[in-house]
């Protein structure tokens, strides 16, 4: 039986795209009952470093045989890194795509290691030529040891690189073309970095090819030292959530999914924080059996 | 040209790959922060991510973080504003050695239940042993086979 798509508007994300997932919080072990008690959830994300291929955990295997779509989205590929992306990387993302029966696969515009000493983070790439081919070759290997589509997300980033020879958009445009790779957007990161270099984040939305968009993330942060860090540590501030609304007047994506990374509130507060996403994007609740639950 | 270690592929883009690695030098090893960079978003950005390796760390190792209350995060970023991340097993277990003087008794439990379990030089992964007894305050921590016990004196010395 095929599934109703999660929203009107939630077509295909673009040629070999996911369809419709609707709304999704990330999977994380401290909050899995919560998770896995949303009757309408559509998908969830897992981050594919932290799956024990022995062993992945059993209330992600009740999500994915129940119908909840699972994303693995990997954190430490360093696709914008300029060595080439470890082949034994690239295969555990296809094991646990297989493993999960993941529509697709995400990972980061960004680099986490260089000359052998980890970040211990995402760092941004410049936008030079240079750095689009690095990208390109390393998206092309991972895309060929994959089994699903790659979806990349543009980071939140609190420094660039100089000379840039690209703005974002036509950074991520070209990126796209070049690789066919779709686009994992994050409102927030967008928010973040349009704050911080004092910029208009809605003026990126029309910047970028959101016929692209496989799904979106949202997620809070906090303001420090004048500086707004993308934190996944607190409630999804207002101007966020109208960024969702901003971008769903555009073009509605397939899916948004909340990302909570600690400090993890009463159920009651993450329900809210769901249903004010869904609000936003105009899109089902997910705290409540709907249509886009998985049929028994 | 300098050699690499033969685990490491040559890069893509041998520019690139110079002026990101001075990058992460400059934010995890005490670097030189390269030309053209904003020295306070950097720092901010290197002083977020040591944030997250305490937290991260905290999380391997929550006695240990516990005994510095909340300052914790504060004692971790001073300790390891220079000491690219190992993993946060290896950052709590390398901070924990380097402390181990200043410990009270249940962070010193914690670290000696990990050294019980895994065999950790300081200088590769640690490995599981399969049989360890280490002091631990209190008492002695036994492993076999993955499996531990704490057996404690009847009378605290």
């Amino acid at each position: 039986m095929t599934r109703p798509p999660g929203t009107p508007g939630g077509g295909p994300g673009g040629p070999g795209g996911p369809g419709g997932l609707g709304i999704g919080i990330g999977w994380r072990p401290e909050i899995s009952g919560f998770v896995g008690g949303l009757p309408g959830l559509g998908f969830t994300e897992v981050i594919a470093e932290s799956v024990h291929l022995g062993h992945p955990p059993r209330d992600l295997l009740a999500l994915r045989d129940r119908g909840v779509r699972i994303v693995p989205h990997g954190v430490r590929l360093s696709l914008g890194g300029a060595e080439p992306v470890a082949p034994e990387r690239v295969a555990h993302l296809a094991a646990c795509a297989e493993a999960l029966g993941a529509p697709l696969v995400s990972e980061h515009v960004a680099f986490v290691r260089a000359g052998g000493i980890e970040a211990g983070h995402l760092l941004p790439v410049p936008r030079t030529r240079a750095s689009l081919d690095v990208l390109t070759a390393n998206i092309r290997r991972t895309q060929d040891g994959l089994p699903v589509p790659l979806a990349v997300e543009p980071i939140a980033a609190l420094f660039e690189w100089p000379d840039a020879e690209y703005d974002e958009g036509a950074f991520l445009t070209e990126l796209l073309e070049r690789t066919g790779a779709l686009l994992l957007l994050d409102v927030a990161n967008v928010y973040a970095n349009a704050r911080n270099r004092g910029e208009d984040p809605a003026a990126l939305l029309d910047r970028l090819p959101l016929e692209r968009v496989a799904y979106c993330h949202v997620a809070g942060g906090a303001e420090r030292g004048g500086r707004y860090h993308d934190t996944h540590t607190a409630p999804v501030p207002r101007a966020v959530l109208d960024l969702v609304g901003e971008l769903c007047a555009r073009r509605r994506p397939p899916g948004l999914l909340l990302e909570r990374d600690g400090r993890y509130p009463p159920a009651a507060e993450l329900r809210a924080e769901l249903d004010a996403i869904a609000a936003a994007a105009g899109m089902d609740p997910v705290t409540a059996p709907g249509p886009a639950a998985g049929a028994a | 040209m300098t050699a690499r270690p033969p685990e490491r592929p040559e890069p893509l883009d041998a520019g690139l790959a110079a002026a990101q690695e001075a990058l992460v030098r400059a934010m995890t090893a005490g670097g030189p922060l390269p030309d053209g960079f904003d020295a306070g978003d950097v720092a901010a950005a290197a002083r977020a991510i040591l944030g997250k390796r305490a937290g991260d760390t905290a999380r391997a190792w929550p006695a240990l973080a516990a005994s510095y209350g909340g300052g914790w995060t504060d004692a971790f970023a001073a300790w390891a504003a220079e000491r690219p991340t190992r993993g946060s097993l290896r950052d709590g277990w390398d901070f924990a050695r380097a402390h181990h003087a200043d410990l009270p008794a249940a962070a010193r439990t914690e670290l000696a239940v990990a050294e019980a379990r895994w065999s950790y030089g300081g200088d590769r992964e640690p490995r599981r042993r399969l049989l360890a007894v280490r002091r631990v305050p209190g008492g002695l921590a036994v492993q076999v086979r993955g499996r531990l016990r704490v057996v404690r004196r009847r009378t605290m010395v």
